[in-house]
């Protein structure tokens, strides 16, 4: 893995990880691209595995330890959201994290119990 | 509240499904308070993602031209809401200009829906998103923020301004406040709920 020189006035010298030097130069994910809100966790075989992953891998696989949506992930890297899909649809793919999709109709829409779950949850707030 | 841990993911939700995630967008011209809204929402510290231009239109093929520096981002803050034990709702501040709606497609897809927050000083910076929401038919709610001198206008003069549908709703809101701003995402939420039962 290499180095990213830049720095972005950030007291620990830029990117945690550099951006698609990491992907290999992949901008797409293999599968359908996840939306920005899917939520992904650690499998056990991801926490199992930890000691032997690159350090991006390692640091989603244990960000994933609860659930965090892509741009969550995104945000912890401190890479923009194309590179963290794919990082993730690694990870993904090796079973490493599990991806949870939003439940949406065949209009594309949530689905109404999820919306009324979602007004009770609210207005209990 | 807290969020479950994912140890329990498989295990302690027999009676829950899996966990789901929804989003809100958060929508409006550049200073009218979205990023207020989203932090006084939030329960997580303020986050902010990047979405690279160039990502979305080169394909694995094009590698090769992939440019070794990040030229443009758009910097996009973001919240979280644990709703219950299995759900989790974020809120996205959306840019507001036009030449950012290659990103609103992304992010509108499958979204619960708007809040169009509007600064009544500068109420024509709003009628971007109120169009791009009316046009894909996803529920929005117009929330006025709370600005010195919002409160010189009633709410027919404001619809007028806005040209709302009848059934749009119009709320107002402090995006500073928390319990103010939930009261912005329940008109929303019930709004949609009321849009999934036509």
């Amino acid at each position: 893995m290499t180095v990213d020189e830049k720095t972005d006035g950030r007291s620990d010298g830029g990117r945690v990880v550099p951006n698609y030097a990491v992907t290999r130069g992949r901008t797409r994910s293999a599968g359908p691209d996840l939306p920005i809100e899917a939520l992904m966790t650690a499998t056990a075989h991801g926490r199992a595995a930890l000691a032997g992953l690159a350090p991006e891998y390692r640091a989603i696989v244990e960000a994933s330890s609860t659930p965090r949506s892509l741009a969550e992930i995104g945000a912890v890297l401190d890479v923009p959201v194309g590179v963290a899909r794919v990082l993730v649809s690694d990870l993904v793919e090796s079973e490493y994290l599990a991806v949870h999709l939003p439940l949406v109709d065949a209009d594309g829409r949530p689905r109404r119990e999820l919306l009324e779950r979602l007004l009770d949850g609210l207005r209990a707030r | 509240m807290d969020c479950a841990p994912a140890e329990h993911g498989s295990v302690a939700r027999p009676d829950r499904q899996q966990l789901v995630p929804l989003k809100i967008l958060v929508a409006g011209g550049f200073g009218v308070g979205k990023t207020t809204l989203v932090h006084a929402l939030s329960e997580i510290p303020p986050l902010s993602t990047e979405q690279e231009m160039t990502s979305l239109s080169v394909g694995v093929d094009d590698a090769a031209v992939v440019p070794d520096k990040v030229t443009t981002t758009v910097a996009m803050d973001f919240g979280r809401i644990t709703v219950d034990d299995a759900m989790i709702l974020y809120l996205f501040g959306t840019p507001g200009q036009s030449r950012f709606w290659f990103m609103w497609d992304e992010l509108a897809r499958g979204a619960v829906g708007a809040l169009v927050l509007v600064d009544l000083r500068r109420e024509d910076d709003c009628f971007a998103a109120i169009d791009y929401f009316e046009n894909r038919g996803l529920p929005f709610v117009v929330a006025i923020n709370d600005f010195p001198g919002s409160g010189d206008f009633d709410d027919e003069t404001v619809r007028d301004a806005l040209v709302l549908h009848p059934d749009c709703p119009l709320v107002r809101l402090d995006a500073r406040r928390a319990d103010s701003a939930l009261g912005g995402l329940v008109a929303l939420v019930e709004h949609a709920v009321a849009r999934s039962a036509a």
